[in-house]
């Protein structure tokens, strides 16, 4: 027997291939979305993978320096280190800000930590380490800095030593690691104006600029120029120790929270993303019922063009099956030659997102499986109306 | 006049009617129509707009069941109520070819294809399928054009490919709703011609459905059908 569908598309292959072209493009937004999902989960793990702490150590009652802020001495980790299984013991200060380079401005999530000590990048691949106490920065590659640059933040100057790749934070900015005495500074510094108001603002009062006493007033500005806080303690721990009972250990305290880092990831995606990927997740489901809608109404025309044809073939004999099969095909074709097109165009124009967009291949599989369903599902309306064709309507018109 | 062989005719009908609708707005398309076709017998059947001339061929089609009536095709009743809609999808795949006014051909499927569908249809393998459809094109005279798409055949190639379609299940009857309506007076009464030697070829009963005025002295026997009924004017000497 002859296959119909294929001839068909053989007759109409241009238009059949544009049609495919145009609903692969659809497809390729909706692979591009379910990417963009994915990259936001990617992202928001990826810093926690590089990081590889295995007990974050927060401000009591916050969710950790990505969700609120979260504010803990700076000589914390010294009592840290002596809990039992705990191997390091590393400070972190993160800050969302603009630095800007070479005349231009750009958001980027810097990280204090110190080297040697849980927090810094987990690897690089251009430059070295940060090796001075000061001033040098190690750039993900993603902010376009390359080893030399003097990157501006606040108001010092850095030097990039050294690039990672895909270190980003929750919210896909790249991160710029510096020392953690720098991070500090740069959290609580102000401006000078600030300064010598507040500095003035103390001088006149009583109470702190006493007559006899000049060292209490040097005292309590020194003490608002300069932090001693940071926003969280990484601890590693020995190989074996349960990350669980040391943070239930730390939380007994009552003094602050600690996280396992099964714990962080959680936060960071069903808490922190969870109302973007709920966004997203809708605006899925409303391109797949499109996409099935634009291929339900491409194969009914496609079908209402060919009444006579089905009617002729109808009243020679051709079974209901055949040609719904015929139609069915057809409609299968149009999603392989979607899908294709849409994967192709997908991973085409991914990495000119700003943000990081992560193609799946089970995600791919399970899109190729759904289009094939939904081209199945959206051919039924025309076949529907192919078998009411009456084949009396090849005769006398 | 039937073929010295048979002895029973292709087609037989008696009194046959068929009403559209119900109650007041109830129509008669046909009341009563009579008419008997031999193997090998080309039969016009004559009558202006509305008289029935379309139903009638959809009666003899199988696609639609008349209201009462025999009808019998090479001695076989149908319509008697064991007919199942398989069952007569079959008997139009079989038993009666069709030859439109348009020729209605797939224009997806190139002529030895368009022929082949039939056979195919029936569960001949492709091969001896498309041997049937070239043999049938071959004895239409188009046999050059094989391998042609539909679009590129002139109207008179696609009318003649349309009856070997009609002619591939070598069915005992042929249906031909105005064959010749596009086609100018050459064509026409070569189509005629062809129709009357693949008759007497084939032992085919045709029956033409027509209007056109060059065609019709060339029947031996023609149908005026008028208000639902027939009347059949014999006419010797009407030969080609």
């Amino acid at each position: 027997m002859i296959n119909l569908a294929r001839r068909d598309i053989a007759h109409h292959l241009k238009s059949y291939l544009l049609t495919g072209l145009g609903l692969g493009l659809l497809i390729g937004v909706t692979l591009t979305m379910a990417g963009v999902y994915r990259g936001m989960v990617d992202d928001a793990k990826v810093l926690l993978r590089a990081v590889d702490a295995d007990v974050w150590v927060v401000q009591q009652d916050t969710l950790g320096p990505f969700a609120e802020p979260s504010s803990v001495p700076d000589d914390l980790y010294r009592a840290l280190l002596g809990l039992p299984g705990v191997t390091q013991a590393g400070n972190v200060a993160y800050l969302t800000m603009q630095v800007s380079h070479a005349g231009k401005s750009q958001r980027v999530m810097v990280a204090g930590f110190e080297p040697g000590k849980p927090g810094g990048p987990a690897f690089l691949v251009a430059g070295r380490p940060i090796a001075r106490a000061h001033y040098e920065a190690v750039a993900d590659a993603k902010t376009g800095l390359r080893v030399g640059d003097v990157v501006r933040i606040r108001r010092n100057d850095y030097t990039v030593v050294g690039l990672t790749r895909r270190m980003v934070s929750s919210n896909g900015d790249p991160m710029l690691f510096i020392p953690l005495k720098d991070a500090q500074e740069a959290q609580f510094l102000k401006d000078n104006d600030a300064i010598v108001e507040d500095r003035q603002r103390l001088a006149a009062n009583p109470a702190i600029n006493r007559p006899g006493q000049p060292g209490v007033l040097d005292a309590v500005q020194a003490i608002q120029t300069s932090s001693h806080k940071v926003n969280a303690v990484l601890l590693r721990l020995q190989p074996g120790v349960d990350a669980r009972a040391v943070a239930g250990t730390i939380a007994r305290w009552q003094r602050f929270t600690a996280y396992t880092r099964d714990d962080m990831e959680e936060i960071l995606v069903a808490k922190l993303i969870a109302t973007a990927a709920k966004q997203i997740g809708l605006f899925l489901l409303i391109l797949a019922v499109v996409s099935a809608a634009i291929v339900a109404f491409i194969i009914y025309t496609m079908t209402l063009g060919k009444i006579k044809e089905i009617a002729v073939l109808k009243l020679i004999g051709t079974r209901n099956r055949t040609i719904a099969a015929m139609i069915m095909q057809e409609a299968l074709g149009l999603g392989v030659i979607g899908f294709f097109v849409g994967k192709f165009a997908a991973t085409l124009w991914a990495p000119a997102f700003p943000k990081y967009v992560l193609l799946e291949t089970g995600d791919a599989a399970r899109a190729f499986v759904l289009t094939l369903v939904v081209c199945a599902l959206a051919s039924v309306l025309a076949i529907r109306a192919a078998l009411k064709i009456d084949p009396a309507e090849a005769i006398g018109g | 006049m039937a073929d010295v062989a048979s002895t029973r005719p292709a087609i037989l009908i008696e009194g046959l009617t068929k009403r559209y609708g119900s109650g007041g707005a109830a129509v008669d398309a046909l009341k009563g129509v009579d008419m008997t076709v031999w193997p090998g017998e080309v039969v016009g059947l004559i009558g202006p707009s509305g008289s029935g001339k379309t139903t009638l061929l959809k009666c003899l089609g199988a696609v639609i069941e008349p209201t009462a009536g025999r009808f019998t095709l090479g001695g076989e009743m149908i319509f008697d109520g064991g007919w199942k809609t398989g069952d007569l999808r079959a008997l139009r795949r079989d038993r009666i070819g069709f030859v439109f006014q348009a020729p209605y051909l797939i224009p997806f499927l190139d002529a030895t294809d368009n022929v082949a569908l039939l056979p195919m249809l029936a569960g001949v393998p492709n091969p001896q399928a498309r041997a049937t459809a070239l043999e049938m094109l071959t004895a239409l005279d188009v046999q050059h054009r094989a391998q042609a798409r539909i679009a590129e055949l002139s109207g008179g190639e696609q009318q003649r490919v349309a009856i070997a379609r009609a002619l591939a299940n070598k069915p005992p009857i042929i249906l031909a709703d105005e064959p010749t309506a596009p086609l100018d007076s050459e064509r026409a009464l070569t189509v005629v011609k062809i129709l009357n030697r693949l008759a007497q070829e084939f032992q085919t009963a045709i029956i033409v459905v027509t209007h056109d005025e060059k065609i019709i002295p060339t029947f031996k026997r023609i149908y005026h059908i008028r208000d639902g009924k027939t009347y059949e004017e014999a006419g010797e000497g009407r030969a080609i």
